[in-house]
């Protein structure tokens, strides 16, 4: 860990050193208030996935500017203790937990807090409530559905009752209901996207009716992320939106205009070797290149060309100039990549830095 | 941080909990021998590279057999730092440091310890040369020439020679000699077009050194990387140390080019859905694995190979006999397409012996990118 490096409040950006990861304090609150005005009034609310940042004090910043079911989601049960220890009440673990090792820390962290967890397996069921059982605790089990991503979840709606009457039939289990995760293509257009959310969530809504069907109750259904955050909310029956990228934002999303780029790599030039050339300090294992190059912010005619381990290949157009020691801010392809590479965040407002937060979950893979 | 759990030694290393980055030391310290013994009665020798590892313990084990220069070379201020309370006494910051806070940074740490960095302008020169006399040390400095890699490093030939002029005139700098870098392969290169490739990159270096050796200069070292070229650069007169990072690990993106040694690095992770015949998923995702360069690669399965990684979920297609194998609580072993950025997601090695746990290696230097 990068224990050393914690610049003080009221620090210039151009005194920093790096490369670092910083946030833009104005344009992540902007990106907050989008979601809690969004999902004010609304039936459906946010879970936001604590994958993306890692970071309680986000997940509690984004929990009281409004919009969320109060909760987090979390990809890991490390990543869920991170959050639980951090103080947030509720959280869903969205991937399943089948090893032994890993369904006792889960249940150890339901004494804690809320925890829900994904399901797509009997077998896993039966586990989830031994562990249970065996500590007193109760663990909310959600059924994970298959709808285009191709990997975990129960394939079709018959499989989908059976798990969930075996599930609420087991002791130190509460059903609670039904997760489904989609990703698309760039669909800037809202009907477009309304109507392919409808489409991918029309699965998750007939388990639905077909679980409930057989008189056991729902009261969470799980869906959605970024690229459906307002349409799937309108989806009746939908009661939480898994959201994540919105948060720091990535150019793979970048027809959503109304959340702004807050995350991004400041590096500085070292180098200048020929014209039209400039090499910055960060590469790879600051940035990722996972879904493209990262973007040039606000610097036009600058492009990435290549990306190697620790050095970013710029290319300049014969009207831009970099010189050795100037700062450039490169926006991510995609920021989940990104954010699991750093320690902590540099929150910065007017340029200045506001805040450090320290990324407490990076590297929780277990 | 990670937040594994701390199995006691002995442990099987099927029962730790995943994901996790595995390491052999049995392997590592065959590939360790069989790499160094290639310099052990060389005048070239081996300087490793620790980027690759970002660990100090097995960057002394490196340092523990024949065939080094003694130092090690490394890519980032950061991780000079912790190399250097870690007890490196010679080591090469093969990069350029340019912002005046780094430029302290730098010349602080050479007071604690023998410090040498590659330089690619007068004016960097000149910054070095001023922070190196207000600190009242002395930096070791390479000139960085461009040898294909298409980055940093000034172009071959009189710019080099009149920047090494330059160095040599300055004060608080000690002209050393010329770094250059080789751009390394491909997984899909075919090795011999490689080889040649490496030694016309190489010839470039060599080159400049003879030009700088008319102009008077005294060139002592001569230092080249990485791993894949040490053939073709210990073959060349005049070369005097090869910078090397992936040998004692290896990757799968180095594996054609250098057969005789063996991935000691490997991601051990957990299934946690077979929820169709043909395919499983693994809990180990592209955040797990960073396979930014290329996928991480399925190991000891026939008929299974790894297609796709989400954030925290691995795809393994698996087909024939292999259809209905890898079930929810199985183990499946992943060797790295890219070391170091595998190595960069990750806290600890689990160092493991004869397939027991030996122990929790910190990967001290991850993360230091500044």
């Amino acid at each position: 860990m990068n224990e050393h490096y914690r610049p003080t409040p009221g620090t210039a950006m151009e005194g920093l050193d790096t490369p670092c990861l910083v946030i833009d304090m104005d344009d992540l609150d902007n990106n907050m208030d989008v979601i809690a005005n969004t999902y004010e009034g609304r039936s459906a609310k946010l879970r936001g996935h604590s994958k993306n940042h890692k970071t309680p004090a986000i997940a509690h910043r984004q929990i009281r500017r409004g919009g969320t079911v109060g909760g987090v989601c979390a990809a890991k049960v490390s990543e869920a203790e991170v959050m639980v220890h951090g103080g947030i009440p509720s959280v869903f673990i969205t991937s399943e937990i089948v090893e032994p090792i890993k369904i006792q820390r889960l249940a150890a962290l339901a004494d804690q807090a809320e925890m829900l967890v994904a399901c797509d397996q009997e077998s896993n069921a039966r586990d989830l409530s031994k562990a249970a059982q065996a500590r007193g605790v109760e663990i909310s089990v959600v059924i994970e559905l298959e709808t285009g991503l191709l990997r975990c979840g129960v394939r079709e709606t018959d499989a989908g009752v059976a798990l969930a009457k075996e599930i609420s039939s087991l002791p130190g289990l509460r059903f609670r209901g039904i997760m489904s995760h989609q990703t698309i293509p760039d669909m800037p257009d809202r009907e477009d996207r309304a109507v392919e959310a409808a489409r991918t969530i029309k699965g998750v809504i007939d388990l639905k009716e077909a679980i409930e069907g057989e008189g056991i109750p729902i009261d969470i259904i799980s869906t959605g992320e970024t690229w459906s955050y307002d349409v799937a909310a309108e989806i009746p029956g939908v009661t939480e939106i898994q959201g994540g990228s919105y948060l720091m934002m990535e150019t793979h999303y970048s027809y959503m205009t109304e959340f702004h780029y807050a995350a991004k790599i400041l590096t500085t030039i070292i180098s200048t070797p020929k014209p039209g050339v400039a090499i910055g300090d960060a590469g790879v294992r600051a940035v990722s290149s996972l879904s493209g190059m990262p973007t040039v912010f606000d610097r036009p005619g600058v492009t990435v060309e290549a990306l190697d381990s620790d050095h970013a290949v710029f290319k300049l157009d014969s009207d831009a100039s970099l010189k050795v020691g100037d700062q450039v801010l490169l926006i991510p392809a995609q920021q989940d990549a990104m954010v699991s590479r750093w320690d902590r965040f540099i929150g910065l407002r007017h340029g200045q830095v506001e805040v450090v937060w320290d990324i407490q979950a990076r590297g929780c893979h277990n | 941080m990670e937040r594994p759990i701390f199995h006691p030694v002995g442990t099987p290393v099927e029962q730790l909990d995943t994901p996790a980055l595995v390491i052999d030391l049995d392997v590592m310290d065959q590939n360790i021998k069989t790499f160094q013994s290639y310099f052990a009665n060389s005048i070239v020798k081996a300087r490793p590279v620790v980027t690759s590892h970002l660990c100090p313990q097995i960057a002394h084990r490196q340092l523990e057999v024949d065939g080094t220069t003694g130092g090690i070379a490394v890519t980032t201020l950061g991780e000079a730092e912790v190399f250097a309370n870690s007890g490196f006494s010679d080591i090469l910051l093969a990069n350029q440091v340019v912002t005046a806070s780094k430029i302290r940074r730098l010349c602080a740490l050479a007071g604690q310890t023998s410090i040498g960095i590659a330089v690619d302008s007068p004016d960097n020169a000149k910054q070095l040369s001023v922070g190196a006399v207000s600190a009242g040390i002395e930096l070791r400095v390479l000139v960085e020439i461009e040898a294909g890699m298409g980055r940093c490093g000034i172009t071959p030939g009189p710019e080099a020679v009149a920047l090494a002029q330059v160095v040599d005139g300055l004060p608080g700098l000690k002209f050393e000699g010329i770094m250059g870098s080789v751009p390394g392969p491909r997984g899909d290169d075919d090795p011999s077009d490689h080889e040649a490739k490496s030694r016309a990159n190489l010839k470039i270096v060599l080159d400049t050194k003879t030009a700088m050796e008319q102009a008077g200069l005294a060139v002592s070292v001569l230092s080249v990387g990485g791993t894949h070229c040490y053939a073709q650069a210990i073959q060349m007169p005049g070369v005097t140390e090869v910078r090397a990072g992936r040998y004692p690990l290896m990757d799968h993106r180095l594996k054609s080019f250098l057969p005789e040694l063996a991935p000691a690095a490997r991601i051990l992770a957990s299934v946690i859905s077979h929820p169709v015949e043909g395919m499983a998923v693994l809990d180990a995702g592209h955040k797990s694995t960073a396979p930014d360069q290329g996928r991480p690669v399925l190991e000891g399965m026939e008929g299974g190979v790894a297609t796709r990684f989400s954030a925290e979920h691995g795809i393994i297609e698996l087909e024939g006999d292999a259809q209905n194998k890898l079930n929810p609580g199985d183990k499946a072993w992943l060797v790295p397409y890219e070391l170091g950025a595998t190595v960069n997601q990750y806290d600890y090695f689990r160092a493991i012996k004869n397939g027991k746990l030996e122990g929790f290696w910190p990967i001290s230097a991850r993360g230091r990118l500044a």
